[in-house]
Protein backbone atom coordinates (compact mmCIF):
# COMPACT_ATOMS: atom_id res chain seq x y z
CA UNK A 1 0.00 0.00 0.00
CA UNK A 2 1.20 3.18 -0.97
CA UNK A 3 2.06 6.39 1.50
CA UNK A 4 -1.45 8.26 -0.52
CA UNK A 5 -3.49 4.82 -0.05
CA UNK A 6 -2.54 4.64 3.24
CA UNK A 7 -3.47 8.23 4.45
CA UNK A 8 -6.67 7.99 2.36
CA UNK A 9 -7.95 4.70 4.42
CA UNK A 10 -6.20 6.40 7.51
CA UNK A 11 -8.64 9.50 6.97
CA UNK A 12 -11.84 7.68 6.49
CA UNK A 13 -12.20 7.86 3.21
CA UNK A 14 -13.38 4.42 1.67
CA UNK A 15 -16.03 4.68 4.22
CA UNK A 16 -17.12 8.32 3.14
CA UNK A 17 -16.79 7.29 -0.50
CA UNK A 18 -19.75 5.23 -0.18
CA UNK A 19 -21.52 6.99 2.33
CA UNK A 20 -21.56 10.12 0.65
CA UNK A 21 -23.68 9.40 -2.76
CA UNK A 22 -24.63 12.96 -5.17
CA UNK A 23 -28.07 11.38 -6.46
CA UNK A 24 -27.81 13.10 -10.04
CA UNK A 25 -25.34 15.56 -10.60
CA UNK A 26 -26.28 19.35 -11.43
CA UNK A 27 -27.90 18.71 -14.73
CA UNK A 28 -28.12 21.53 -17.56
CA UNK A 29 -28.63 21.37 -21.03
CA UNK A 30 -25.85 22.33 -22.07
CA UNK A 31 -23.70 19.56 -19.80
CA UNK A 32 -22.78 16.40 -20.94
CA UNK A 33 -20.73 15.26 -18.09
CA UNK A 34 -21.18 16.46 -14.70
CA UNK A 35 -18.07 14.96 -12.97
CA UNK A 36 -17.43 14.47 -9.33
CA UNK A 37 -13.88 14.75 -7.68
CA UNK A 38 -12.88 13.60 -4.44
CA UNK A 39 -9.65 15.60 -3.69
CA UNK A 40 -7.64 14.54 -0.74
CA UNK A 41 -5.83 17.77 0.58
CA UNK A 42 -2.55 18.56 2.76
CA UNK A 43 -2.99 21.92 3.90
CA UNK A 44 -4.05 24.15 0.63
CA UNK A 45 -2.01 21.23 -1.25
CA UNK A 46 -4.13 18.01 -3.28
CA UNK A 47 -2.53 14.93 -3.36
CA UNK A 48 -4.67 12.49 -4.48
CA UNK A 49 -8.15 13.06 -6.78
CA UNK A 50 -10.82 10.28 -6.93
CA UNK A 51 -13.14 10.76 -9.54
CA UNK A 52 -16.44 9.73 -10.55
CA UNK A 53 -18.35 9.98 -13.09
CA UNK A 54 -21.72 8.79 -14.48
CA UNK A 55 -24.54 10.80 -13.12
CA UNK A 56 -26.14 11.54 -16.67
CA UNK A 57 -25.10 7.70 -18.12
CA UNK A 58 -28.08 7.54 -20.10
CA UNK A 59 -27.22 3.72 -21.38
CA UNK A 60 -27.03 5.35 -24.82
CA UNK A 61 -24.99 1.98 -25.87
CA UNK A 62 -28.07 -0.17 -24.94
CA UNK A 63 -30.61 1.95 -26.61
CA UNK A 64 -28.59 2.11 -29.56
CA UNK A 65 -28.96 -2.29 -29.78
CA UNK A 66 -32.96 -2.06 -30.28
CA UNK A 67 -33.17 1.11 -32.45
CA UNK A 68 -33.56 1.20 -36.23
CA UNK A 69 -29.85 2.16 -37.64
CA UNK A 70 -30.80 6.06 -38.62
CA UNK A 71 -32.61 7.00 -35.71
CA UNK A 72 -29.21 6.05 -33.61
CA UNK A 73 -27.32 8.39 -35.33
CA UNK A 74 -29.70 11.58 -34.36
CA UNK A 75 -29.48 9.97 -30.98
CA UNK A 76 -25.91 9.55 -30.56
CA UNK A 77 -25.64 13.96 -32.24
CA UNK A 78 -28.06 14.07 -28.79
CA UNK A 79 -23.97 12.68 -26.65
CA UNK A 80 -22.89 16.48 -26.06
CA UNK A 81 -24.70 20.28 -26.24
CA UNK A 82 -21.36 21.18 -27.74
CA UNK A 83 -19.59 19.75 -30.27
CA UNK A 84 -23.12 17.27 -31.25
CA UNK A 85 -21.54 17.21 -35.43
CA UNK A 86 -18.70 15.02 -35.29
CA UNK A 87 -20.76 12.39 -32.47
CA UNK A 88 -23.13 11.43 -35.96
CA UNK A 89 -20.54 11.91 -38.00
CA UNK A 90 -18.35 9.51 -36.43
CA UNK A 91 -21.18 6.53 -35.90
CA UNK A 92 -21.78 7.73 -39.34
CA UNK A 93 -18.42 6.95 -41.09
CA UNK A 94 -18.50 3.99 -38.52
CA UNK A 95 -21.22 2.58 -40.33
CA UNK A 96 -20.86 4.06 -43.85
CA UNK A 97 -17.60 1.58 -43.81
CA UNK A 98 -20.24 -1.24 -43.09
CA UNK A 99 -21.52 -0.82 -46.58
CA UNK A 100 -20.47 -0.53 -50.22
CA UNK A 101 -21.43 3.40 -51.15
CA UNK A 102 -19.21 6.06 -51.46
CA UNK A 103 -19.84 9.70 -50.07
CA UNK A 104 -20.38 12.09 -52.27
CA UNK A 105 -17.06 14.91 -52.41
CA UNK A 106 -19.54 17.58 -52.09
CA UNK A 107 -20.91 16.13 -48.70
CA UNK A 108 -17.40 15.51 -47.90
CA UNK A 109 -16.78 19.17 -47.86
CA UNK A 110 -19.68 20.53 -46.07
CA UNK A 111 -19.02 17.84 -43.28
CA UNK A 112 -15.56 19.51 -42.96
CA UNK A 113 -17.40 22.95 -42.89
CA UNK A 114 -19.74 22.27 -40.03
CA UNK A 115 -17.03 19.99 -38.47
CA UNK A 116 -14.61 23.05 -38.16
CA UNK A 117 -17.52 25.46 -37.72
CA UNK A 118 -18.24 23.87 -34.48
CA UNK A 119 -14.59 23.66 -33.43
CA UNK A 120 -14.80 27.16 -33.32
CA UNK A 121 -17.61 27.28 -31.89
CA UNK A 122 -17.04 24.72 -28.89
CA UNK A 123 -12.86 26.96 -28.25
CA UNK A 124 -14.47 30.24 -28.14
CA UNK A 125 -16.79 28.85 -25.52
CA UNK A 126 -14.05 27.44 -24.09
CA UNK A 127 -12.09 30.72 -23.89
CA UNK A 128 -14.85 32.83 -22.11
CA UNK A 129 -14.94 30.08 -19.69
CA UNK A 130 -11.19 30.06 -19.05
CA UNK A 131 -11.88 34.01 -18.30
CA UNK A 132 -14.55 33.42 -16.35
CA UNK A 133 -13.05 31.07 -13.86
CA UNK A 134 -9.91 33.38 -13.89
CA UNK A 135 -11.99 36.17 -12.51
CA UNK A 136 -11.44 37.77 -16.30
CA UNK A 137 -15.31 38.40 -16.69
CA UNK A 138 -15.09 40.88 -19.96
CA UNK A 139 -13.14 38.39 -21.39
CA UNK A 140 -16.22 36.34 -21.14
CA UNK A 141 -18.50 38.58 -22.17
CA UNK A 142 -16.57 39.44 -25.65
CA UNK A 143 -15.50 35.80 -26.46
CA UNK A 144 -19.35 34.76 -25.78
CA UNK A 145 -20.18 37.57 -28.22
CA UNK A 146 -18.37 36.47 -31.06
CA UNK A 147 -19.20 33.31 -30.76
CA UNK A 148 -22.49 33.83 -31.69
CA UNK A 149 -21.26 34.92 -35.25
CA UNK A 150 -20.01 31.15 -35.85
CA UNK A 151 -23.84 29.92 -34.43
CA UNK A 152 -25.75 32.39 -36.61
CA UNK A 153 -23.58 31.20 -39.59
CA UNK A 154 -24.64 27.50 -38.30
CA UNK A 155 -28.28 27.98 -38.20
CA UNK A 156 -28.28 29.52 -41.83
CA UNK A 157 -26.57 26.63 -43.35
CA UNK A 158 -28.26 23.67 -40.64
CA UNK A 159 -31.65 25.29 -39.58
CA UNK A 160 -30.49 24.42 -35.79
CA UNK A 161 -27.99 26.05 -33.52
CA UNK A 162 -26.50 23.09 -31.57
CA UNK A 163 -28.30 20.01 -32.71
CA UNK A 164 -27.21 20.53 -36.90
CA UNK A 165 -28.60 16.77 -37.73
CA UNK A 166 -27.07 17.40 -40.72
CA UNK A 167 -25.74 13.93 -41.03
CA UNK A 168 -27.19 11.23 -42.74
CA UNK A 169 -25.58 7.84 -44.08
CA UNK A 170 -22.97 7.75 -46.94
CA UNK A 171 -23.62 12.28 -47.26
CA UNK A 172 -25.78 15.18 -45.33
CA UNK A 173 -29.52 15.93 -45.45
CA UNK A 174 -29.03 20.00 -46.51
CA UNK A 175 -26.91 21.92 -48.94
CA UNK A 176 -25.14 24.79 -48.51
CA UNK A 177 -27.58 27.43 -48.63
CA UNK A 178 -26.97 29.90 -51.92
CA UNK A 179 -25.17 33.48 -52.01
CA UNK A 180 -23.78 32.79 -47.95
CA UNK A 181 -19.91 32.44 -49.05
CA UNK A 182 -19.21 35.78 -49.31
CA UNK A 183 -20.95 36.07 -45.58
CA UNK A 184 -19.01 32.76 -44.22
CA UNK A 185 -15.63 34.37 -45.76
CA UNK A 186 -16.14 37.96 -44.38
CA UNK A 187 -17.44 36.54 -40.83
CA UNK A 188 -14.53 34.12 -40.92
CA UNK A 189 -11.96 36.86 -41.68
CA UNK A 190 -13.46 39.15 -38.34
CA UNK A 191 -13.24 35.70 -36.20
CA UNK A 192 -9.43 35.50 -37.03
CA UNK A 193 -9.02 38.85 -36.08
CA UNK A 194 -10.63 38.67 -32.85
CA UNK A 195 -8.94 35.46 -32.29
CA UNK A 196 -5.48 36.98 -32.82
CA UNK A 197 -6.17 40.11 -30.24
CA UNK A 198 -7.18 37.50 -27.54
CA UNK A 199 -4.05 35.99 -28.36
CA UNK A 200 -2.99 39.10 -28.14
CA UNK A 201 -4.57 39.63 -24.54
CA UNK A 202 -4.00 36.10 -22.71
CA UNK A 203 0.00 36.71 -23.66
CA UNK A 204 -0.23 40.13 -21.80
CA UNK A 205 -2.99 40.20 -19.26
CA UNK A 206 -1.40 39.97 -16.06
CA UNK A 207 -4.78 38.23 -14.29
CA UNK A 208 -4.78 35.63 -17.20
CA UNK A 209 -1.02 35.20 -16.91
CA UNK A 210 -0.90 34.90 -12.96
CA UNK A 211 -3.71 32.18 -13.34
CA UNK A 212 -2.25 30.16 -15.88
CA UNK A 213 1.55 29.73 -16.00
CA UNK A 214 3.24 27.05 -14.92
CA UNK A 215 -0.56 25.30 -13.59
CA UNK A 216 -1.17 22.17 -14.45
CA UNK A 217 2.13 20.69 -15.32
CA UNK A 218 2.66 17.77 -17.41
CA UNK A 219 5.54 15.91 -18.87
CA UNK A 220 4.67 14.74 -22.57
CA UNK A 221 5.53 11.05 -21.75
CA UNK A 222 2.74 11.45 -18.87
CA UNK A 223 0.48 12.08 -20.98
CA UNK A 224 1.14 9.87 -23.59
CA UNK A 225 0.89 6.93 -20.84
CA UNK A 226 -2.35 8.20 -19.53
CA UNK A 227 -3.69 7.90 -23.10
CA UNK A 228 -4.34 11.91 -23.58
CA UNK A 229 -6.04 12.94 -26.74
CA UNK A 230 -6.35 16.21 -28.83
CA UNK A 231 -5.44 19.69 -27.33
CA UNK A 232 -4.63 17.49 -23.65
CA UNK A 233 -1.90 15.79 -26.23
CA UNK A 234 -1.05 18.56 -28.42
CA UNK A 235 -0.02 21.05 -25.92
CA UNK A 236 2.86 18.74 -24.27
CA UNK A 237 3.71 18.51 -27.93
CA UNK A 238 2.91 14.90 -28.97
CA UNK A 239 1.49 15.20 -32.48
CA UNK A 240 -2.04 13.77 -32.30
CA UNK A 241 -4.71 14.86 -34.65
CA UNK A 242 -6.64 12.52 -36.15
CA UNK A 243 -7.43 15.24 -39.21
CA UNK A 244 -3.91 14.84 -39.77
CA UNK A 245 -2.85 11.14 -39.15
CA UNK A 246 -5.74 9.31 -40.45
CA UNK A 247 -8.11 12.12 -42.90
CA UNK A 248 -11.16 11.45 -42.99
CA UNK A 249 -14.39 13.80 -45.06
CA UNK A 250 -12.41 15.83 -46.98
CA UNK A 251 -9.38 16.84 -45.03
CA UNK A 252 -6.87 15.21 -47.24
CA UNK A 253 -7.76 17.02 -49.89
CA UNK A 254 -7.70 20.97 -47.98
CA UNK A 255 -3.91 22.34 -46.94
CA UNK A 256 -3.68 22.78 -42.94
CA UNK A 257 -1.38 22.40 -40.46
CA UNK A 258 -1.75 21.31 -37.16
CA UNK A 259 -0.95 23.32 -33.70
CA UNK A 260 1.24 21.84 -31.20
CA UNK A 261 3.20 23.66 -28.63
CA UNK A 262 5.56 22.14 -25.75
CA UNK A 263 4.79 24.95 -22.61
CA UNK A 264 2.80 22.01 -21.21
CA UNK A 265 0.57 24.60 -18.55
CA UNK A 266 -3.03 26.00 -18.97
CA UNK A 267 -1.17 29.24 -20.58
CA UNK A 268 0.03 27.21 -23.31
CA UNK A 269 -2.99 25.09 -23.31
CA UNK A 270 -4.83 29.25 -23.95
CA UNK A 271 -2.31 30.09 -26.76
CA UNK A 272 -2.94 26.03 -28.60
CA UNK A 273 -6.69 26.76 -28.58
CA UNK A 274 -6.66 30.34 -29.99
CA UNK A 275 -4.05 29.01 -32.89
CA UNK A 276 -6.33 26.37 -33.83
CA UNK A 277 -9.22 29.08 -34.23
CA UNK A 278 -7.28 30.84 -36.66
CA UNK A 279 -6.37 27.28 -38.47
CA UNK A 280 -10.05 26.12 -38.34
CA UNK A 281 -11.11 29.98 -40.16
CA UNK A 282 -8.38 29.47 -43.38
CA UNK A 283 -10.08 25.66 -43.40
CA UNK A 284 -13.43 26.83 -43.64
CA UNK A 285 -12.55 30.04 -45.73
CA UNK A 286 -11.21 27.17 -48.47
CA UNK A 287 -13.59 25.01 -48.61
CA UNK A 288 -16.15 27.32 -49.10
CA UNK A 289 -14.20 28.81 -51.90
CA UNK A 290 -13.33 25.55 -53.26
CA UNK A 291 -16.46 23.31 -52.64
CA UNK A 292 -17.17 20.82 -55.66
CA UNK A 293 -20.47 20.81 -57.57
CA UNK A 294 -22.42 17.84 -57.29
CA UNK A 295 -24.90 15.52 -55.15
CA UNK A 296 -24.52 16.05 -51.66
CA UNK A 297 -26.53 12.32 -50.79
CA UNK A 298 -26.40 8.67 -51.88
CA UNK A 299 -29.63 6.98 -50.48
CA UNK A 300 -28.57 3.56 -48.70
CA UNK A 301 -31.25 0.84 -47.62
CA UNK A 302 -31.96 0.40 -44.03
CA UNK A 303 -30.18 -2.92 -43.76
CA UNK A 304 -26.73 -2.74 -43.05
CA UNK A 305 -24.40 -5.81 -44.17
CA UNK A 306 -22.71 -8.05 -41.17
CA UNK A 307 -19.21 -6.86 -39.81
CA UNK A 308 -17.84 -5.06 -37.44
CA UNK A 309 -16.28 -1.80 -38.01
CA UNK A 310 -14.67 1.28 -36.14
CA UNK A 311 -14.16 4.79 -36.77
CA UNK A 312 -12.45 7.89 -34.97
CA UNK A 313 -12.76 11.76 -35.79
CA UNK A 314 -11.02 15.10 -34.50
CA UNK A 315 -14.08 16.45 -31.66
CA UNK A 316 -12.93 20.02 -30.55
CA UNK A 317 -11.77 18.23 -27.10
CA UNK A 318 -10.00 15.45 -29.21
CA UNK A 319 -9.83 11.67 -30.62
CA UNK A 320 -13.69 10.66 -30.22
CA UNK A 321 -14.15 6.73 -31.17
CA UNK A 322 -17.35 5.16 -32.40
CA UNK A 323 -17.20 0.65 -33.08
CA UNK A 324 -20.06 -0.77 -34.68
CA UNK A 325 -21.03 -4.38 -35.30
CA UNK A 326 -23.58 -5.77 -37.17
CA UNK A 327 -25.29 -9.42 -37.51
CA UNK A 328 -26.99 -7.70 -40.82
CA UNK A 329 -30.13 -6.64 -38.87
CA UNK A 330 -32.65 -3.43 -39.35
CA UNK A 331 -30.59 -2.52 -35.65
CA UNK A 332 -27.10 -2.59 -34.49
CA UNK A 333 -25.60 -5.75 -32.83
CA UNK A 334 -23.33 -3.36 -30.68
CA UNK A 335 -22.65 0.18 -30.65
CA UNK A 336 -19.33 1.68 -28.52
CA UNK A 337 -18.55 5.09 -28.05
CA UNK A 338 -15.76 6.56 -26.47
CA UNK A 339 -15.57 10.49 -25.85
CA UNK A 340 -12.48 13.05 -25.42
CA UNK A 341 -13.38 14.09 -21.98
CA UNK A 342 -13.58 10.08 -21.07
CA UNK A 343 -9.69 9.85 -21.77
CA UNK A 344 -8.59 13.04 -20.76
CA UNK A 345 -9.95 12.32 -17.15
CA UNK A 346 -6.59 10.53 -16.31
CA UNK A 347 -4.47 13.41 -17.32
CA UNK A 348 -6.36 15.77 -15.60
CA UNK A 349 -6.43 13.72 -12.44
CA UNK A 350 -2.68 14.12 -12.65
CA UNK A 351 -2.43 17.64 -13.32
CA UNK A 352 -4.32 18.31 -10.03
CA UNK A 353 -1.82 16.99 -7.94
CA UNK A 354 0.25 18.93 -6.33
CA UNK A 355 -1.81 22.62 -7.22
CA UNK A 356 -3.85 24.63 -4.53
CA UNK A 357 -7.43 24.48 -4.00
CA UNK A 358 -7.49 27.66 -6.07
CA UNK A 359 -6.17 26.18 -8.98
CA UNK A 360 -8.94 23.12 -9.32
CA UNK A 361 -11.59 25.32 -11.34
CA UNK A 362 -8.84 26.83 -13.70
CA UNK A 363 -7.45 23.14 -14.20
CA UNK A 364 -10.31 21.20 -14.52
CA UNK A 365 -11.79 23.47 -16.87
CA UNK A 366 -8.43 23.68 -19.21
CA UNK A 367 -9.69 20.17 -20.37
CA UNK A 368 -12.65 21.44 -21.32
CA UNK A 369 -15.29 19.11 -19.87
CA UNK A 370 -18.46 19.93 -19.63
CA UNK A 371 -18.47 21.85 -16.95
CA UNK A 372 -20.88 20.33 -14.36
CA UNK A 373 -18.13 18.65 -12.75
CA UNK A 374 -17.46 22.17 -10.89
CA UNK A 375 -20.79 22.28 -9.89
CA UNK A 376 -20.03 19.81 -6.74
CA UNK A 377 -17.08 19.32 -4.88
CA UNK A 378 -16.53 17.60 -1.48
CA UNK A 379 -13.17 18.75 0.68
CA UNK A 380 -10.92 16.60 3.08
CA UNK A 381 -8.04 17.53 4.99
CA UNK A 382 -5.46 14.60 5.78
CA UNK A 383 -4.36 16.60 8.87
CA UNK A 384 -8.04 17.69 10.72
CA UNK A 385 -10.68 14.99 8.79
CA UNK A 386 -12.86 17.85 8.31
CA UNK A 387 -14.81 17.17 5.24
CA UNK A 388 -16.89 20.40 3.72
CA UNK A 389 -18.66 20.84 0.61
CA UNK A 390 -18.32 23.72 -2.03
CA UNK A 391 -20.38 24.99 -4.93
CA UNK A 392 -19.08 26.02 -8.23
CA UNK A 393 -19.65 29.87 -7.56
CA UNK A 394 -18.11 29.54 -3.89
CA UNK A 395 -15.02 27.49 -5.75
CA UNK A 396 -14.73 30.26 -7.99
CA UNK A 397 -14.83 33.39 -5.17
CA UNK A 398 -11.98 31.33 -3.55
CA UNK A 399 -9.69 30.93 -6.17
CA UNK A 400 -10.07 34.57 -7.05
CA UNK A 401 -9.35 35.88 -3.32
CA UNK A 402 -6.79 33.99 -2.70
CA UNK A 403 -4.83 35.10 -5.77
CA UNK A 404 -5.74 38.66 -5.31
CA UNK A 405 -4.41 38.16 -1.63
CA UNK A 406 -1.32 36.59 -2.66
CA UNK A 407 -0.28 39.93 -4.79
CA UNK A 408 -0.63 42.25 -2.16
CA UNK B 1 3.56 3.10 -43.56
CA UNK B 2 0.75 0.58 -43.65
CA UNK B 3 3.39 -2.32 -44.74
CA UNK B 4 5.71 -1.56 -42.49
CA UNK B 5 3.29 -1.24 -39.61
CA UNK B 6 1.30 -5.08 -40.58
CA UNK B 7 5.15 -6.57 -40.42
CA UNK B 8 5.81 -5.29 -37.00
CA UNK B 9 2.73 -6.16 -36.08
CA UNK B 10 2.98 -9.79 -37.45
CA UNK B 11 6.10 -10.28 -35.51
CA UNK B 12 4.47 -9.28 -32.28
CA UNK B 13 1.57 -11.84 -33.29
CA UNK B 14 4.00 -14.43 -34.02
CA UNK B 15 5.05 -14.87 -30.19
CA UNK B 16 1.61 -14.37 -29.08
CA UNK B 17 0.80 -17.82 -31.27
CA UNK B 18 -1.81 -15.93 -33.26
CA UNK B 19 -2.46 -14.43 -36.80
CA UNK B 20 -2.96 -11.36 -38.21
CA UNK B 21 -6.16 -10.52 -39.83
CA UNK B 22 -6.70 -7.70 -42.55
CA UNK B 23 -9.72 -6.33 -42.53
CA UNK B 24 -9.99 -3.51 -44.94
CA UNK B 25 -7.03 -0.74 -46.05
CA UNK B 26 -5.27 0.07 -42.88
CA UNK B 27 -6.95 -1.94 -40.54
CA UNK B 28 -6.09 -4.92 -38.93
CA UNK B 29 -7.40 -7.81 -36.39
CA UNK B 30 -5.55 -10.04 -33.86
CA UNK B 31 -7.73 -12.85 -31.93
CA UNK B 32 -5.76 -13.69 -29.21
CA UNK B 33 -6.02 -16.47 -26.53
CA UNK B 34 -6.23 -14.50 -22.94
CA UNK B 35 -2.73 -15.82 -21.45
CA UNK B 36 -0.64 -13.76 -24.42
CA UNK B 37 -2.94 -10.66 -23.90
CA UNK B 38 -0.26 -8.66 -21.87
CA UNK B 39 3.00 -10.12 -23.45
CA UNK B 40 1.63 -8.98 -26.72
CA UNK B 41 0.22 -5.51 -25.88
CA UNK B 42 3.31 -5.39 -23.61
CA UNK B 43 5.52 -5.60 -27.04
CA UNK B 44 3.43 -3.31 -29.12
CA UNK B 45 3.54 -0.55 -26.45
CA UNK B 46 7.01 -1.01 -25.45
CA UNK B 47 8.51 -1.24 -28.59
CA UNK B 48 6.65 1.81 -30.13
CA UNK B 49 4.55 0.24 -32.93
CA UNK B 50 1.61 1.35 -31.68
CA UNK B 51 1.32 4.14 -28.97
CA UNK B 52 -2.01 5.05 -29.30
CA UNK B 53 -4.89 3.32 -26.95
CA UNK B 54 -8.94 4.55 -28.48
CA UNK B 55 -10.55 2.05 -25.84
CA UNK B 56 -11.50 -0.56 -24.85
CA UNK B 57 -14.62 -2.36 -25.64
CA UNK B 58 -16.53 -5.05 -24.43
CA UNK B 59 -19.18 -7.30 -26.42
CA UNK B 60 -21.10 -9.97 -25.36
CA UNK B 61 -21.03 -12.76 -28.48
CA UNK B 62 -23.34 -15.39 -26.74
CA UNK B 63 -21.46 -18.24 -25.14
CA UNK B 64 -18.62 -15.90 -24.01
CA UNK B 65 -17.48 -12.08 -23.46
CA UNK B 66 -14.94 -10.90 -25.83
CA UNK B 67 -12.74 -7.83 -25.22
CA UNK B 68 -11.31 -5.72 -27.85
CA UNK B 69 -8.15 -3.13 -27.34
CA UNK B 70 -8.40 -0.46 -29.95
CA UNK B 71 -5.25 0.51 -31.19
CA UNK B 72 -3.60 3.06 -33.78
CA UNK B 73 -0.71 4.41 -35.18
CA UNK B 74 -1.14 7.11 -37.62
CA UNK B 75 -3.37 6.03 -40.32
CA UNK B 76 -3.63 2.29 -39.33
CA UNK B 77 -6.03 0.58 -36.88
CA UNK B 78 -5.54 -2.52 -34.59
CA UNK B 79 -7.93 -4.59 -32.52
CA UNK B 80 -6.79 -7.15 -30.25
CA UNK B 81 -9.82 -9.59 -29.40
CA UNK B 82 -9.39 -11.81 -26.77
CA UNK B 83 -12.36 -13.82 -25.14
CA UNK B 84 -13.22 -14.41 -21.58
CA UNK B 85 -15.98 -16.81 -20.34
CA UNK B 86 -19.14 -15.61 -18.99
CA UNK B 87 -19.30 -17.05 -15.51
CA UNK B 88 -16.81 -15.47 -13.17
CA UNK B 89 -15.39 -13.51 -15.95
CA UNK B 90 -11.72 -12.61 -15.22
CA UNK B 91 -9.26 -10.97 -17.50
CA UNK B 92 -5.86 -9.47 -17.27
CA UNK B 93 -5.13 -5.94 -16.27
CA UNK B 94 -3.17 -3.90 -18.90
CA UNK B 95 -2.62 -0.89 -16.67
CA UNK B 96 0.74 -1.66 -15.32
CA UNK B 97 1.78 -1.23 -19.14
CA UNK B 98 -0.56 1.67 -20.22
CA UNK B 99 -1.75 3.60 -16.73
CA UNK B 100 -4.36 5.48 -19.19
CA UNK B 101 -6.66 2.20 -19.26
CA UNK B 102 -7.56 2.47 -15.79
CA UNK B 103 -11.23 3.81 -16.66
CA UNK B 104 -11.99 1.55 -19.40
CA UNK B 105 -11.25 -1.31 -17.91
CA UNK B 106 -13.31 0.08 -14.71
CA UNK B 107 -16.17 0.46 -17.47
CA UNK B 108 -15.91 -2.75 -19.30
CA UNK B 109 -16.01 -3.93 -15.02
CA UNK B 110 -19.23 -1.82 -14.72
CA UNK B 111 -20.91 -2.87 -17.86
CA UNK B 112 -19.84 -6.79 -18.21
CA UNK B 113 -18.51 -8.00 -14.92
CA UNK B 114 -15.48 -8.69 -15.83
CA UNK B 115 -13.03 -8.16 -13.37
CA UNK B 116 -9.51 -7.48 -14.23
CA UNK B 117 -6.73 -8.84 -12.17
CA UNK B 118 -3.91 -5.79 -11.46
CA UNK B 119 -6.43 -2.99 -12.04
CA UNK B 120 -6.38 -0.99 -8.34
CA UNK B 121 -9.57 0.20 -8.21
CA UNK B 122 -11.66 -2.76 -8.93
CA UNK B 123 -13.46 -2.47 -5.79
CA UNK B 124 -15.09 1.23 -6.55
CA UNK B 125 -17.78 1.64 -9.16
CA UNK B 126 -17.28 4.11 -12.18
CA UNK B 127 -20.45 4.72 -14.24
CA UNK B 128 -23.09 2.25 -11.90
CA UNK B 129 -24.46 3.70 -8.29
CA UNK B 130 -22.59 2.62 -5.65
CA UNK B 131 -26.22 1.16 -4.35
CA UNK B 132 -26.24 -1.02 -7.61
CA UNK B 133 -27.34 -4.48 -6.00
CA UNK B 134 -24.96 -7.53 -6.70
CA UNK B 135 -27.31 -10.02 -7.60
CA UNK B 136 -28.60 -8.24 -10.74
CA UNK B 137 -26.73 -8.79 -14.00
CA UNK B 138 -24.10 -6.40 -15.32
CA UNK B 139 -26.88 -3.95 -17.52
CA UNK B 140 -25.14 -4.50 -21.14
CA UNK B 141 -25.48 -8.43 -21.16
CA UNK B 142 -27.66 -9.33 -24.28
CA UNK B 143 -29.88 -11.09 -21.21
CA UNK B 144 -29.88 -8.31 -18.86
CA UNK B 145 -33.65 -6.53 -19.46
CA UNK B 146 -33.56 -2.46 -18.73
CA UNK B 147 -37.03 -2.05 -17.51
CA UNK B 148 -36.59 -4.99 -14.89
CA UNK B 149 -33.30 -3.49 -14.32
CA UNK B 150 -35.16 -0.13 -13.55
CA UNK B 151 -37.84 -1.71 -10.94
CA UNK B 152 -35.34 -2.73 -9.29
CA UNK B 153 -33.24 -0.09 -8.91
CA UNK B 154 -36.59 1.88 -7.93
CA UNK B 155 -37.11 -0.67 -5.20
CA UNK B 156 -34.23 -0.12 -3.64
CA UNK B 157 -34.47 3.43 -3.11
CA UNK B 158 -38.01 3.21 -1.34
CA UNK B 159 -36.80 0.48 1.22
CA UNK B 160 -33.81 3.39 1.95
Amino acid sequence: MSETEKKVESAGLMKYSTENLVPFGPIHPALKEPEYFKLVLEGEKIVEVIPRIGYVHRGLENAAESRPWVQNMYMFERTCGICSFVHSLCYGQAVEGLTMYEVPKRAKYIRLIVAELERIHSHLLWVGLMGHWAGFETLFMWVWRDREIVLDIVEAISGNRVHKSMNAFCGVRRDMPENMDDRIVEKMKYLADRARYYREIIDTEETMLERTEKVGKVTADTAEKLCAVGPMARYVGIQHDIRLNDPYAAYDEVPFSIVTRNEGDVQGLLRLRLDEILVSTELVTYAVKHLPEGPIRVKIPPIIPAGEHSSHCEAPRGEIFYYVKSTGGRTPDRVKSRQPTMANLPTALEMLKGQTIADVPIVLTAIDPCFGCMDRMSFLDTETNRTWTWSGEQLRQYGIKYYKQRRT
Amino acid sequence: MSEIFLQRVESCAADAKTKVTKLRDHEFLIEVEQEYVKPLIMKLWNDGITRRLSTITGLDSGQKLGIVYHFWQNDDVLHVRTTVPKTNATAVSIVEIIPGAILYEMEIHDMFGVTFAGNPWMDKKLLLPETWPDDLPPPLLKTSKPAEIRKRLKLEVENK
